[in-house]
Order: structure tokens, then sequence, then C-alpha cells
């Protein structure tokens, strides 16, 4: 099991949305849509940009190199079958989780989201 | 079966046939190219790959063609579409079934009447690329003619492997067609920052050969080169339409959704001279990012699903450490409103008229490429001192200055 990380509070998400943390002696990009916090490996997988230094328009964080838009949930690309490593998140009392380890199976957890958005 | 062709086989047509797939369309697909090679990616044949990488550059591989009906006919000229005979003719006189047609056959390296030789080249193609990377090395003198996006890549990439780069343009600034003079000349800063010598303002005059040296002479100059590259923009193919019947201005006119004047052909991509709502004219875009969007919209119209391309467009340049981006269309403006440092190359213009942002340049800055793009898209008034102010997040400007 991976252990969990308390590496922000919701707070500091508040205004502008998203922070760079550290798990595990990586960077990671924490991102607030709506009421929910997303993490994403910091590192953009195409040119090694800094995700946390992009933007979140239209539900998609949208990378500062190169205009790639990743689903904050799944990590995965908006155009090509690609995604960025993904952190699963607690939060607790106002404090931010990440799990220390990237999820294992983001196609799958792509594929539960995608079926319980077509049923719904 | 429905059959539909693709003639030309780039980006462009990868993401048609990528396209075409996932929307479901279950006929065939033809995919025609003069080139030998499957589609492959453009951009890094300036920068990567010219740098000796050896990164995929392939869109479509065999196997998914395979498994997908996909069918590439390369190193095969198309020579026109019969639309009464339901046909795509080639080269060698046979001909492909098809009941529609997307035209995708881009352009090719404009040359410069006379300059030609063993020693001068032009970068369009994966040929293009390979014989030149092998030239480039340390020490290697290398003049650039053109300070376009084609030759600004190469000069950064040449420099960065130790080459001795020059660049020339006659115009006063590298690419002032597209910035203006004032932006353009923050590019031959950063060219010159790096120890590559520019040339502006003057046009070349002539370029000689000889056995062991190219000499180039502008009003200013006599410059002796090991090698010239010439990058002064792309011709668009555009003969196989003139043949089809397909009106032709300036690349292949397309109207918003694609379709050429001839029912059932469609074009997309470097050659689309195309009809753009937001900025009201025509518009032929040579960049990746419109060969994907548009490619995408054509093939969604192909399918009966109408699909309007009205992207603001957008392309980014990679030079030196420096990562440049623009966005919109902008022939003219009134107002140009910096943010961030132009001196600290750490800022975004927006290039401004009647109050709307109507194109912006970053040098990395491509969060604010990012918001500008929507404020282009969504034809928001916007204040200038509000765009200055990097204490507003350009988010909130979104949100708050509707359109009228």
């Amino acid at each position: 099991m991976a252990d969990w990380l308390a590496v922000a509070e919701l707070s500091e998400l508040s205004r502008r949305k998203k922070k760079q943390v550290e798990v595990a002696g990586e960077p990671v990009a924490l991102f607030l849509v709506g009421s929910q916090v997303f993490a994403l490996a910091d590192t953009c997988i195409h040119k090694q940009r800094s995700l946390s230094k992009g933007v979140l328009l239209n539900g998609c964080v949208v990378c500062p190199g190169h205009q790639w838009e990743f689903d904050p949930a799944t990590g995965y690309e908006a155009t090509q079958d690609r995604y960025q490593p993904s952190y699963d998140i607690r939060v607790e009392d106002g404090t931010v989780f990440v799990s220390t380890r990237p999820r294992e199976n983001p196609q799958e957890l792509r594929e539960a989201l995608t079926a319980g958005s077509s049923t719904s | 079966m429905t059959t539909f062709a693709i003639v030309g086989a780039g980006q462009t047509a990868a993401v048609a046939t990528r396209t075409l797939r996932r929307r479901g369309f279950d006929g065939r697909i033809e995919v025609i190219g003069a080139e030998p090679y499957p589609p492959y990616q453009r951009p890094p044949l300036t920068k990567e790959y010219l740098a000796g990488g050896d990164d995929d550059l392939f869109l479509l591989d065999e196997k998914w063609c395979a498994a997908n009906d996909v069918h590439l006919r390369l190193g095969q000229r198309a020579v026109r579409v019969r639309p009464s005979e339901w046909a795509v003719e080639l080269a060698d006189g046979s001909q492909v079934r098809a009941d529609k047609v997307l035209i995708a056959t881009g352009g090719a390296a404009r040359h410069l009447p006379g300059v030609r030789g063993d020693r001068v080249h032009y970068l369009r193609t994966l040929d293009d690329a390979t014989k030149l990377r092998e030239l480039i090395s340390p020490g290697v003198r290398l003049i650039v003619i053109g300070a376009g996006f084609i030759g600004s890549e190469v000069a950064a990439t040449a420099h960065r492997k130790g080459a001795d780069v020059t660049v020339i343009d006659t115009l006063d600034a590298p690419m002032q067609r597209v910035l203006g003079r004032e932006l353009g000349a923050v590019c031959a800063a950063i060219h010159r920052g790096n120890g590559v010598a520019v040339r502006l303002g003057e046009p070349v005059e002539s370029v000689v050969e000889h056995a062991d040296a190219v000499i180039v002479t502008t009003a200013g100059a006599r410059l002796e080169g090991d090698y010239v590259v010439v990058g002064v923009g792309i011709t668009p193919n555009i003969e196989v339409a003139q043949r089809s019947g397909v009106t032709v201005d300036n690349g292949v006119l397309v109207d918003e959704y694609c379709r050429t004047n001839v029912p059932n052909i469609f074009a997309a991509g470097d050659i689309a001279n195309h009809y753009h709502p937001l900025f009201d004219e025509l518009i032929r875009v040579e960049h990746f990012d419109n060969a994907n969007k548009q490619a995408a919209a054509a093939a969604n119209n192909m399918l009966g699903n109408p699909t309007i391309f009205d992207d603001p467009h957008w392309f980014w340049s990679d030079q030196y450490d420096v990562n440049i981006q623009h966005t919109g269309h902008a022939r003219t403006w009134d107002e140009l409103v910096i943010r961030g440092s132009v001196d600290e190359l750490d800022f975004c213009a927006f290039y401004l008229r009647d109050g709307r942002i109507r194109a912006a340049f970053a040098v990395d800055r491509g969060a604010d490429v990012a918001m500008a793009k929507e404020l282009i898209s969504g034809r928001v008034l916007v204040n200038a001192h509000h765009l200055k102010d990097e204490s507003i997040d350009l988010s909130e400007l979104l949100e708050t200055e509707q359109a009228w």
C-alpha cells in the first residue's frame, strides 16, 4: 500500500487553484477544480515543462510548453493516447493528502469515469 | 463500401484518418502520398531530429493501418480527382475509388530563383532534414537565408550543435510578417544573445558556389560559408486541386466547413486557404496545430457532422532555451499591450484592435497564451490596463469582461 503525505491546506488552493508540492522527491502539481482536488506529476511527459505553471481551462490542465491538455482526474491528454502520471488524493479537515506513489492503472480509472459519464 | 481518399500523407492526413475511425467511419480509407514515407511529424525536423535525435517521427504505423482498413499508397502521385467517376487518378494511370476526397497536399519549400547547388539546402521533408543534419557539425559555417520560423529554428539548432551561424533576412526583423517590427526585434535579440549573427534588411544579391565554399553577397556584406540553408516559406501544392476543377487562390479555397467548390472534395492543412468566421477573412496557415485541428474538422464534415473550423490558430517555436508561442491573427492592430518583461524574456504581448485581442505572442509565457486563445475566441472586450496588471489573473478577464 502507498502511504499518504500531507502536502497542503485546501485554503492554499482557493485563489490560484494550483500549487506545486513535492512527493517522494518528485514535483507534483495540485489542481482545484470546483470543489475537487487532483494531483498530476508536475513535469510534463512531452517536453518537461512545469504543469503547475500552466492554466486550468474548461476542466483541463493546459501545459504552458506546447498547450497539451490533460484531464486532471486521469492524467490523459485530450487527443492522444498518452497520460501524465496521476496520484490519489484525500482531503481531511482541510488538509490535502497525496498518495506517495502514482496510480498504477490510470487506464482503468479513465474507463470507469467514461462509463460513469455515459450512463448519467 | 464507402471509401474516403486523402491526397497527401502528412500530419493532416494522419489526423483525419484517426478522426474518421474514432468517429465511427467504417468504410475504407486510402491515403495517397508522393513521399516514400508514411505520415510523419515535421516540427522535429528543424529541432530534435536536426539536432540528431532519434525519436519516432511516424504517425500511423503499419499494424494500426492494417487493423483499421487504412491503405497507404506511398511514393505515388495523385494527378487529379474525377468526381464524376468517384475516383482519384494516379500518375501511373491507375484509379483509386473514392466517394469523398480530402486534399491535404501541403506545400513545397519555396525556391529562390537561381539559388541551388550542392552546398545549398532547403528544408521541408524528412530527406531534406536527414541530409542537412549530417552536414551540421562543430565549426561548420552555416548561412541561413530567411529569418522566419524554419530559418530561425535551423539557426538555433545548428548553433547548439556548434556551427558558426549567420542569419540573413530581407525584412527588418525576424518573423516580421507575423509579429511586427517591434516584437520581431525581440527574436533578433534572442539570436544575437546566443551568439548567432543576424543581418536584417539585407536582400540577398547572389549565392555563388565554389569548390570549397559558398559565397553569399548582400548589399552590405560578402559572406563565406560551408553551406547555405534557404527558409523562405512554402509554395502550396495546388496542382491536384487545379486539375480537378477545384478553385485555387493562394492554396485551395474552402469555407468554414473545409468544403471546396466541388461537392465531396474537402481540403485542410497547409494547402487550405480557409474562410475563418472569427477573423472574417481568408487565411492560410502553415502550422502543425492548424493541420491537426482543421483535419479533425474536415473529417467530421466528411462524415456529415457539420463542424465549423474557427480555432483561433496557435503555433510554437522552441529556439535556444526559449519557448515562443503565438495565437490569433492580426494583420493590423491599434495597440500593443505587454504583460511581463520583454528585457527578461518573460512576457506576453497582446495585439489589440477595437478593444479586442486579435493575436498574442509570448516568450516563456504559455499560460498567458492559453488564456489569450480564450479571450480571442470569445471576442471579449478587454481593458489594456487589466491586461498589463500582473496582479490580475487573466482568467478573471474572461469571467468579468463580457463580449458585446
